[in-house]
């Protein structure tokens, strides 16, 4: 991923930290730079043109194989006592070692005495084999001074949908059943996690839950005119006593409302009692919603406009209609209430506005576009992912804040949080899919030859502790331009490059969005052309190796779901998209932006299966142009949250017989399926390749990515579909690669080089 | 008194509740910058003035329309159309989630308001004196 000469940098960098360790430095999966040498000058920052932006995904789920974050439980906290600084790798011990000096103010602290001697075994200790001076990534266990009140514990509360379109879609049936499967998963280490239930339609229904009750009691609330919860206690129980009770609500609820006619929801008001229910604890409010919201405080219109789409006013489409759900949001993010949104509506969902809610919340948006629960892959697809966002570890009542060296400043914050003070990000909870861009600059010039960046995440853990999150990031000071070139991360750029793109569109128009990209392009490769090419070598487009797959990157971005020009995406499609790039890590806004792409019709004999360190061997990647399609051959296609299988009129039928069970191409079904799993090497090696894909994809992003199986001469639709993701093709209006290239060159005709 | 003497009168008070109003607005905006208070709690705070200012604004305004002041109302003019233009594109409120990125707008705005204002004021002064003379001769 990143050029050998930044690595080099790194080898040499470690040796600067104290003590010398391989992970003194962070983790770009957990916190990475666009650029790995910083400008030591702001004249020289400027002249590179670089967003200089860091990316950060503190509380990332970890992927089979990685080391856990190590957690240290000290006497005492050690910190600066001016910029307030953990300490860390990076800082330096001066006078004889009993001082240390801040890496980010440069002001000397005194070390406390149990780094050098643990007074339980009376014995002196290496203070270099402390995980805070060996590990980038380290989380402390906070004394009391880091709360306000005891550690809250976690709190699910289930705003389900009970109108007639969620009980036929099989939403209501599904989500109870994958409840009912996860409660044993769900964090529970200290037995305090509390659990409710809302159901919706034009009433709000409570339950009591009350472990002494043998059958749940439902409380029907039919007075709307103002938020009132029916009985003060035994609404939010604790999982572990009310357990029973629990399960028999979850195993009638399907039936409870089977015979439902009612089209209306009151979810504004839900959510509104929902808050009353929880805010003296905080926690999780859960909405499974699947009619658009169309009664009392709320209320949303069905406003999707086929004509407006690809015109300058389809912005409006993707911005909120009403303020309610962002101004409930902002009250409920100092009582540390998140909100996360599954939306199932076979029509308009309002994407747009209901994920207002998760966004100032630290939540996160699931959409299910025309869900059907009888079809096995949709009810499998939210089941997986709902079950696995039940189970997995959260964090709580959070705050995170990001400290850089002097001369450093923060200018602006991307992803899901509300912003509680200049740097200062409140995050009700932290989820762990999601990641935080912050754009930097320079305000005065740096005086030392490294630059550090620290965050912390103070956070209650999901088995009750308060602990502090802390990744410090370290990365060298240059004067030199062709440095800052050569060490910029092409992957982090584009990711923060789609983050601002989500925000421009939202803010003015798609358009300005690509436009914006496409000028950071040029004048990118134009700060580069004008200082490094000399006169004769101006035909060429000229990148250092590292920057070699930013044109194609920004052509992804062009193309991709959230800014194409294009008048048949959905809003509701666009607006889900939007927001998923916002928050998505960037290896995974990478992955959306530009797919990958496989043969799978001639493997090589170890594909698909556990190579030497146990991980499962992918092909060979192909150039996503359909000039790689073949008639005769089948392909494989991710792009973070889809897979396809792309079949070719004269496949193998072989191949066809071992991987679909079908006994020709004809026969074989296009669109949404799954893969049957025959007793076969072939199908099994594939299969390997789409489980793996899909385990990670659901540990990076809680998404099971659908299949679809694309025939050569299939549904048009579908094939266009998938012709789409070839982003180095022609596509319409957009430009193939090559065009697009040609352009760029072009443009860089007219600078002239130094 | 006639009535151009009360009108500026009130015209002089009026532009002092003003100028405090921004003063008001502009310590609280430091505050902000400085972290003594949350973005929820000034929003919540300013949010409640910001209608009483420009209905101020606006009555006075309307008063000077009444009385036809025409230099007054020229002056006020701008300054008018732009709180109308404001509350016509719902964007008179100050809002929570996107306030520091828009701070500096704000503060902007708040500064050049106090100093229109605070001319405001003199002028105001120096007209309601006129007026009281006239009067005397």
């Amino acid at each position: 991923m990143r050029s050998r000469r930044v690595y080099s940098r790194y080898f040499s960098l470690r040796q600067s930290s104290v003590a010398q360790s391989p992970y003194a430095n962070s983790d770009p999966k957990y916190k990475r730079c666009t650029i790995n040498a910083i400008p030591q000058t702001t004249a020289l920052l400027n002249k590179c043109k670089i967003p200089f932006g860091l990316l950060i995904t503190p509380y990332r789920h970890l992927l089979a194989g990685e080391e856990p974050v190590p957690v240290i439980n000290p006497p005492q906290i050690v910190r600066c006592r001016r910029c307030r600084t953990y300490i860390n790798p990076w800082v330096q011990f001066v006078e004889q070692d009993t001082r240390w000096k801040c890496n980010l103010c440069f002001l000397t602290n005194e070390v406390p005495t149990f780094f050098d001697w643990d007074p339980e075994t009376r014995a002196h200790v290496d203070r270099r084999r402390r995980p805070e001076l060996t590990h980038a990534t380290v989380e402390f266990v906070a004394p009391q001074e880091y709360m306000v009140r005891p550690p809250q514990p976690v709190v699910f509360l289930f705003v389900i949908d009970v109108s007639y379109s969620a009980v036929q879609s099989g939403m209501l049936a599904t989500a109870a059943r994958t409840i009912l499967d996860t409660l044993d998963a769900i964090p529970n280490a200290d037995n305090r996690t509390k659990i409710g239930f809302i159901t919706v339609d034009s009433t709000l229904h409570f339950y009591n839950l009350n472990p002494n009750l043998t059958e749940p009691q439902m409380l029907v609330v039919s007075d709307l005119d103002e938020t009132f919860l029916p009985m003060p206690y035994d609404l939010l129980v604790t999982l572990s006593e009310s357990r029973e009770v629990i399960d028999k609500l979850m195993e009638r609820i399907g039936d409870m409302f089977k015979n439902t006619q009612i089209v209306q929801s009151v979810l504004g008001r839900a959510l509104q009692a929902a808050h009353k229910m929880i805010h003296a604890i905080g926690g999780k409010i859960i909405v499974l919603q699947s009619t658009l919201p169309n009664q009392n405080e709320g209320a949303l219109k069905a406003r999707e406009d086929p004509k407006l789409l690809g015109t300058p006013k389809e912005v409006t489409l993707l911005q909120p209609q009403t303020g309610f759900y962002k101004n409930f949001a902002v009250s409920c993010s100092p009582t540390q209430v998140s909100i996360d949104i599954f939306l199932f509506s076979p029509q308009y969902a309002d994407v747009a506005t209901l994920s207002g809610c998760a966004k100032f919340t630290g939540g996160s948006v699931y959409y299910y576009p025309a869900f059907n629960a009888s079809r096995p892959e949709d009810a499998l697809k939210f089941a997986n992912e709902f079950s696995h966002f039940l189970s997995r570890p959260i964090g709580l009542e959070a705050v995170m804040r990001v400290r850089a060296s002097k001369g450093i400043r923060m200018t602006a914050f991307h992803g899901n949080f509300f912003l509680r003070s200049t740097d200062l990000l409140s995050l009700p909870n932290v989820s762990p899919d999601n990641s935080y861009a912050v754009e930097m600059t320079l305000v005065e010039n740096l005086t030392t030859s490294l630059a550090c960046f620290q965050t912390a995440l103070l956070h209650t853990s999901s088995n009750g502790e308060r602990r502090i999150r802390v990744l410090t990031l370290a990365i060298p000071v240059t004067s030199n331009l062709g440095d800052v070139f050569a060490s910029a991360d092409q992957f982090a750029l584009a990711a923060i490059l789609s983050k601002k793109a989500v925000e421009r569109a939202l803010t003015s128009k798609i358009e300005d969005a690509r436009d914006a990209l496409t000028y950071k392009l040029n004048e990118i490769m134009g700060a580069y052309k004008s200082s490094f090419t000399t006169s004769g070598q101006s035909v060429q487009l000229l990148l250092p190796d590292n920057l070699k797959l930013l044109p194609l990157l920004t052509l992804g971005m062009l193309k991709n779901i959230a800014f194409r020009q294009a008048s048949t995406i959905p809003s509701d499609l666009r607006s889900f998209v939007m927001a998923i790039l916002y928050v998505f890590p960037p290896e995974l806004c990478v992955v959306q932006c530009h797919p990958r792409f496989w043969s799978i019709h001639n493997l090589a004999p170890q594909i698909g299966l556990p190579g030497q360190d146990g991980q499962i061997t992918f092909p060979p990647l192909l150039n996503l142009c359909s000039d790689k399609l073949d008639r005769t051959g089948i392909f494989l296609l991710e792009n973070g949250v889809e897979i396809f299988i792309w079949v070719g009129r004269a496949a193998s039928p072989d191949l066809v017989k071992m991987l679909f069970d079908k006994p020709n191409y004809d026969q074989i079904v296009a669109g949404k399926t799954t893969l049957p799993t025959l007793q076969n090497d072939y199908s099994s090696r594939i299969n390997n390749l789409i489980g793996k894909i899909r385990e990670v994809r659901i540990q990076m992003a809680t998404c099971y990515p659908h299949l679809y199986v694309v025939k050569e001469d299939g549904d048009p639709a579908l094939r266009m579909w998938f012709l789409t993701q070839l982003i180095e093709d022609r596509m319409d209006a957009m430009p193939s690669y090559p065009q697009f290239l040609g352009v760029l060159r072009e443009q860089m005709g007219k600078i002239s080089a130094a | 008194m006639n009535a151009e003497g009360f009108l500026f009168l009130f015209a002089v008070v009026m532009a002092a509740v003003l100028l405090f109003s921004m003063v008001f607005f502009i310590i609280m905006f430091s505050d902000l910058e400085c972290d003594y208070i949350n973005p929820i709690d000034l929003c919540n705070k300013l949010n409640q003035f910001v209608l009483p200012e420009h209905l101020a604004h606006g009555f006075l305004f309307l008063m000077f329309l009444v009385n036809g002041s025409w230099m007054a109302l020229l002056i006020n003019t701008p300054l008018a159309a732009w709180h109308v233009n404001k509350i016509m594109n719902n964007r008179h409120m100050y809002d929570a989630t996107e306030i520091f990125r828009t701070l500096p707008q704000h503060k902007k705005e708040s500064f050049i308001k106090l100093g229109f204002y605070l001319l405001c004021f003199f002028y105001y002064l120096y007209r309601m004196i006129l007026g009281l003379l006239q009067e005397k001769w």
